[in-house]
This record gives C-alpha cells, structure tokens and sequence, in this order.
C-alpha cells in the first residue's frame, strides 16, 4: 500500500471504497475538490464535530475503517444543506449515509438514539411517537388534548420490519 | 516662430472625478488664465470625449490659439489623442503641451486637496513655460524592408512566421537547433483535449518548409543587429552541420553505421542517439547533422580517422569541410519568440532530483510517455525499467517559490493533470496516482472539466506539498505530506514522483535581450511595451514578441499571441513606410567640435562624425535616433539638442517651478 495516514497509522481500504461507490452509484457524489463549502455551512458543525469536506476527502482516499468507526458518522442531522449548496454536485450526505449503512453491516455500536429510534418504529409504527407535548413550561399528554392514544402496529408490520432490517 | 505671438489655450480635465474630486479644479483654470500668453482657459469633466475634444478645435480655430496646454492624464494615455485632435484643426501636432494632474498630482495626493491644488498650479504654470517654447516639428517617413525576421522555430516562431508568409512579407526563420519543432515537439500528448503533440505540430512544420515566403536557417544563431525599424541589417551565424542540407534525403544510413554513442537530448538523455544524427522522426528540415563534439573524425581533426558515414552515404551529402557561415540579412521587422526553459529541480535539494533516478521531472516524463520516445510509450520506473504502481506529482517545483521563481508557471498543474490521466490510462486502475498541490490552477478554457475528469478517474489530489523527498532501503521513494483539507500527515509512497518543474527565462535571453534593445522584467522573461494595451511588442520599435520568451503560457495562448504578433508585423510593414516621431537628437553644426562624446556613447549607433570644411562634425542618423537625449546630456558645447525637449524649454519649465517670475517671459 502506498499511502498510510500517519497520525492514526490507519491505511485505506480499497474494498471498503469500493462497496461505498457502488452504493453511491459511480463517483459523481464524491467528486469534490475541498472547497469546504459544506462544512461552512454544516448545521451539525455547529452543534457538534461534523466535517462533510473530511467526510468526501477521506471517503476518496480510502480511510473507509476510520469513518465506519466513527461517531462523527452519526452526528449528520440530514438537513440536506451541503447537497444543495455543492458547486460540484457532490453529496457529503449521500456518503454518510453508505457509510452507517457500511456500519451497520459491520455491527458497529450504533448510537443510542438510532436504537431507540428503530424500536419505537417496532413498536409503534413511527418514527417520532409522541406520548406527551410540551408547550412552554407546561407538559400536556394526549389524553388531555383529547388526541389517540398511540396503539400497536397492524399484525405481521414487526415481522416484515425485522426481514427488511436484516437483508439490509 | 517667434515673429509670432504666442496665444496659449489650457485645459484642464475632471477626469470624471480621478482629478476633480482632489483637485479644484475650477481654481486651477482660473489661476493658468492669469499666466502671460494664455488668452483663456476652461475646465471640463472629460477632456478625451468627443465634445471635450470638439471644445478645443473650435477654441484653435476662433481665438487663433498657437499652443495647447491641457492638464489631465498621463501623456502615455492621451497624449496622441489632443495631439491628432489640434491636427485636425490645423495645428502642428507637437505644439501640444501634456501636464499630467492624475498620476502626479490626484492620485498620489488624495488625502491633501489644498496642497494638492497648489500643485496643480505650479505645474501648469511649468506646462505653459514649456509651451511658450514648443516648436514646429514633422514626422519623419522612412522605406520599410518588407521582410521580417522570426528568431525560434518553436510552435509560436512557427504559426508567426506562416501567417507573415501568407500575408506576403518574406520570413526568414532562425533556430538554433538542427530542426524545428521547438518544445512542443518533445511533449506527449497536449491538455486539456490530449491531442498528440506531434500530429498538430508536424503538419505545420512541413508547411514552413515548404512556403515560398520562408527561407528556413537552422542550426543557425543571430549573432548581430544594427539599424531600427524597418531598416534591420542582422548577420546571422549558421554552425556547421557538415551535411549539406540540398544533397542529404534524411534516409538515415550514417546513422546507423556512426560507431559514436551520444546522449540524446531530445529524449532528456534517456536513450543515445549517435554522433551524426536527425534530431527526431519528424524533424524538418529532414536533414543528418554531425556533432562535433563526439563526431571521432572532427574531435581529432584527422582526416583518416573513421569515416563511415562518409562511405555509406549515397546521396554524398556528408561534408567534412563545410565552413560556418555569414549571413546577412536586411528586414524590416524582428519578431522574437526563442521560447523559455525548464526549471533544474537539482537546484532543490530536497526532493532529491539528480540523485534519485525515480524523481523525474514533467518534460522527462512526457519523453517516457511519448510513443516515439525511449520507451516506446511504456511509463516506467527510470531505475527498475519496470510500471509503477504509484505515482506521484508534485506542484509548483521552482515556481511560486522565493529562492526561485516567483511567478506561477501557469503550465504546471495543468501539465500535471494530463499526464496523471495519462498514466491511468497507460497503467490502468490499480495503480495509486497523487497529485500534491498548493492551488490547483486550472483557470484555460475547458481546464477545469479536465480537473474534474481527473478527479473522476480516482486520481487522489493532496492539498500540500511534501517537504522532502527520501529514500528506502530498497531504492523507493516516499514522502510525508500534511493534507490540509482533513489535518492528517499522510506518508506517500510512490515508485515515480514527478516533479511539476516551472518554464523559466530562457539563457539565451541575456544576449538576446541586449541584441535585440529588448527589456526584461523583474521575472526574468522579456517585457512587453505595456502589460495590458501593448502585449506583442518589445519596448524597441520594430521588435516583437511571441511565446513563452515573453512569459510562461500553454500552447493555445502561445498561438494566439504568435499570431497577434504576425499580424503587428504586417500592419507595421505592409505600407513600405512608415512615420517616425520627431523626437529626435539635431547638432548645431556651428558649435560642434566633433570631439566624438556623443558618438561613443550613443546606444543606438546614430552618431556619426563626418569631416565638415578642415575640421569635423557629429552628424545624426535620423531613422536611428531614438531620442534617448544621452547625446545632448554629455555634448560638451551644447550643440546637441533633443527635439521637443531642448534645454531651453526644459529650464524655463524649471524657472517657474518654484514661483511664477515677475511679468512672465
């Protein structure tokens, strides 16, 4: 291998690259050339240490482990910024979403809110469910706005939702 | 004129606000009407407009005015404006007087409008003392030579020398080497549409041999100029080649029986071409020539000594005695386009070029990708012979850099681009090709598509530049680079690295440059008249410029000016005369000693001493005067003056500089 990054000793992963260009379908979405544009405007730059541009450059020579590994891969709040605003139409987003896909076939330790997430779709049916609304200091529960309680999926939804989880 | 009365009309322009916005510029109108023979004076917010212009030939024409002073710009803007304008109105042209209140005054002074006003003042004041004094002066009309001579056979000495030939001009090329061809010959393929070199030039070296209008003179060297423009006398000194050039077919038979090895510059040294050689495939004139440095019979000087070439040769065109040559040549014109050289990264000790055969530079690199070169196309490593399976480039290798050169070379990324693509075409996928830059500049037309389809072809561009280059054990190289854009230190290892050298002035423009009266800029290259209006010429009439001679540039633009500058040429030739302007040395016979000071140190060779009634006289070759005044400086007797800027309308100018004397003059 001819390239080592010596601050992790990390070395690229050509087969690793190479399943993420094929989810992304070709190199048109990591086709960047550092203008940083993204990251000046990331919305989870911000809020926590996501750099769409380190994102794009290590994608493109082949640091794939480090990425998979992580955290910053699951910070991306898909506000969908860096697509719109790219000068090159390429999509930071779109390669952090191969990536967690990429994480998840490895059974990295995925944050506790994705999990969260998807067991409440197990349960519910939804994505976001609320039980209760808070408006100002005051917390109202559904009863009390007279609106349905959340109930169960229609029978059989966990089942096909596991299947689909699994051949992912 | 001096039966005359002076009547002095001034105008002093706004310049939209350039000049009215510090000057007052209504203070300053009324302060020049006051000075002696100014019979009036106006201010106008555009002097150069049409109805500023219109405002004064009428003035000329109404109040009968003799002198004009206008105040405004620098004269190397306007000047020949007014001065065609109060032609047309019937006045002698250089009784126009310029005062420059923009770039003297205005704009150096913004901050200080009073003082600046003042200014404004004292120098119209000077302006109408030098006014006062102007007098009559012609043009001067001299024949033109109607030929032209192009020093460079590369592609812009090339595409100058067609276009003047087709317009009819006689061109006599020159070029130093045994054929043309030029730089652009040795590359590869050219960016951003990876023509191949040699199929795009060849057609057009073919029709420089062949045009009626071009005397071809290769191997050959300027070795003097004398005259001015239109009038050029140029000898120029063409080497032995010992091959006469009317007899030999270019069959190639002495080449293959010379027994002398020689290291063949054309391929960077990378193969050996022989002691009697034709520089390359497609070389024109399609003629052998012997080096006389390796050649056994001409570096002992004994006429037993070998001799081979001599007794295979069919068409007897092998000429052992042949002489260098003479030639004299009279033209009108010069067009210099001897084209740039490439940067020795062995003067950059850290990336270790000369001492690692792996580290190549760019022009070395075209040679091993070029199908005609010693590889016969294959990109291999210079010292295992085998392909690569990294490759890296390196930017901005004597360029941009202080110790060096501090220009862009402006030809490097985009060089460096093209034979990154190159190599992933020629080595395929697997291989690990980096570029690592600074700015990737790839500003040309359709560069920029090239960048991205670089960057498509997993081509990995690292933004830094490697501090050094080092070696391992087993003989390969790598390099640590701190990637800015993802803060990592990354070490690179790579079988080739390229080293994106810089073009830089060429050597021979030292002499060139004092031959031919060319001016250099602070860069090195040779400079134009002015960067923006007068881009194709040299400072010195009559003398053109083409190429990278001139400043680094690709092959589209290197074109575009060869043909800009052909097209000067032309305009300048085509009438058979042309007008001189009259600022030019005179010697007042009646004082002048003929003691020789101005004749030695005149830098044109337009003084001469002529022998006048028992004694002798400087004498002035008008059409060779350039009007540099070193004459009328040195003259010990005053008895050379400079037209239109003589002592005595110098030092009234001086006079008044400091206060207006009492009473006028």
């Amino acid at each position: 291998m001819s390239l080592v990054d010596l601050m992790s000793m990390a070395k690229p992963n050509l087969k690793s690259r190479a399943k993420v260009f094929s989810k992304l379908k070709g190199r048109d979405l990591v086709n960047c050339f550092q203008c940083i544009k993204c990251t000046s405007g990331c919305t989870a730059l911000k809020l926590l240490e996501l750099k769409p541009h380190e994102v794009e450059k290590l994608a493109n020579l082949g640091f794939v482990d480090e990425l998979v590994a992580s955290d910053i891969l699951w910070t991306c709040v898909t506000c969908l910024k860096c697509i719109q605003r790219c000068p090159q139409k390429a999509s930071p987003y779109h390669v952090i979403m191969a990536l967690r896909n990429l994480a998840v076939e490895r059974e990295v330790k995925i944050p506790e809110a994705f999990m969260k997430a998807v067991s409440q779709v197990l349960e519910t049916g939804m994505a976001e469910a609320y039980q209760k609304i808070a408006k100002g200091t005051e917390t109202f529960d559904r009863e009390s706005l007279k609106l349905p309680r959340i109930g169960s999926p229609r029978e059989g939804f966990q089942a096909l939702f596991l299947k689909a989880l699994e051949e992912k | 004129m001096a039966a005359c009365v002076v009547k002095i009309g001034v105008y002093v322009c706004h310049c939209g606000l350039n000049i009215a916005g510090t000057v007052d510029v209504a203070k300053v109108a009324e302060y020049a009407e006051t000075l002696s023979n100014v019979v009036l004076a106006k201010h106008y917010t555009y002097m150069c407009s049409d109805p500023g212009q219109r405002m004064i030939q009428e003035d000329i024409k109404k109040h009968k005015l003799n002198r004009i002073v206008i105040a405004t710009c620098s004269p190397r803007m306007h000047e020949e404006t007014f001065r065609k304008a109060a032609e047309e109105a019937g006045l002698n042209p250089y009784l126009v007087e310029i005062v420059n209140l923009r770039e003297h005054v205005s704009w150096p002074h913004g901050g200080e409008p009073e003082k600046a006003t003042e200014k404004a003042k004292a120098l119209v004041r000077m302006g109408v003392a030098r006014a006062r004094l102007l007098e009559l002066l012609k043009k001067v009309k001299v024949a033109v030579e109607k030929k032209v001579l192009v020093v460079g056979g590369g592609i812009a000495g090339i595409q100058a020398s067609l276009d003047m030939a087709n317009a009819g001009l006689s061109v006599y090329l020159v070029e130093k080497q045994p054929s043309i061809g030029g730089r652009m010959a040795q590359l590869d393929k050219t960016f951003p549409t990876l023509d191949c070199s040699a199929c795009i030039l060849t057609p057009k070296m073919v029709d420089v041999g062949r045009h009626p209008n071009i005397t071809l003179l290769t191997n050959s060297e300027v070795a003097d100029v004398k005259g001015f423009v239109g009038n050029y006398e140029v000898t120029v000194l063409k080497k032995a080649r010992y091959v006469d050039e009317s007899k030999c077919v270019g069959c190639e038979l002495c080449v293959k029986v010379c027994p002398v090895k020689v290291p063949d510059k054309f391929n960077e040294n990378f193969s050996q071409t022989r002691a009697v050689s034709i520089q390359f495939p497609q070389a024109v004139p399609k003629v052998a020539s012997i080096d006389p440095a390796y050649c056994l019979r001409l570096k002992l000087g004994k006429k037993e000594v070998c001799g081979k070439c001599l007794q295979v040769c069919e068409a007897k065109a092998i000429d052992f005695e042949q002489k260098p040559e003479e030639i004299k040549l009279k033209v009108g014109g010069i067009l210099i386009a001897v084209g740039s050289g490439v940067f020795d990264a062995s003067k950059m000790a850290e990336y270790g070029y000369g001492r690692f055969p792996d580290v190549i530079s760019n022009i070395e690199f075209e040679r091993i990708s070029d199908a005609s070169g010693p590889t016969g196309g294959k990109i291999v490593s210079p010292r295992t012979g085998k392909h690569p399976k990294s490759i890296a480039f390196i930017q901005c290798v004597g360029s941009r850099d202080k110790r060096f050169h501090e220009y862009c070379c402006r030809v490097g990324c985009m060089i460096s681009l093209k034979q990154a693509i190159l190599a992933r075409g020629k080595l395929g996928e697997d291989v690990n090709i980096y570029v690592c830059y600074n700015d990737l500049r790839s500003f040309g037309k359709d560069c920029e598509e090239f960048y991205r389809r670089a960057r498509d072809l997993d081509i990995n561009f690292v933004a830094g530049i490697p501090s050094d280059i080092r070696r391992l054990a087993d003989g390969t190289l790598y390099f640590d680079v701190y990637e800015r854009g993802t803060n990592r230190l990354l070490e690179v290892h790579a079988d080739i690295v390229v080293l994106a050298n810089g073009l830089v002035p060429n050597i021979d423009l030292d002499s060139i440059g004092t031959m031919f009266h060319a001016g250099r800029s602070a860069d090195g290259f040779l400079l134009e008249a002015h960067p923006k209006l007068r881009p194709l010429e040299s400072s010195t009439a009559g003398v053109f410029l083409a190429g990278t001679c001139q400043g680094p540039k690709d092959i589209p633009d290197t074109v575009a000016q060869a043909s800009g500058a052909a097209a000067k040429v032309v305009d300048l030739l085509s009438a058979g005369e042309i007008e001189l302007e009259p600022l030019k040395a005179v010697v007042d016979e009646e004082f002048c000693s003929g003691c020789d000071v101005c004749r030695s140190l005149c830098p044109f060779s337009a003084m001469e001493i002529v022998p006048k009634g028992e004694g002798k006289t400087a004498k002035v070759i008008e059409a060779m005067c350039q009007g540099c005044g070193l004459c009328a400086a040195a003259c010990p007797s005053g008895a050379v003056k400079i037209q239109q800027f003589t002592d005595r309308q110098l030092l009234a100018q001086v006079q008044v500089s400091c206060k207006e004397p009492e009473g006028g003059s």
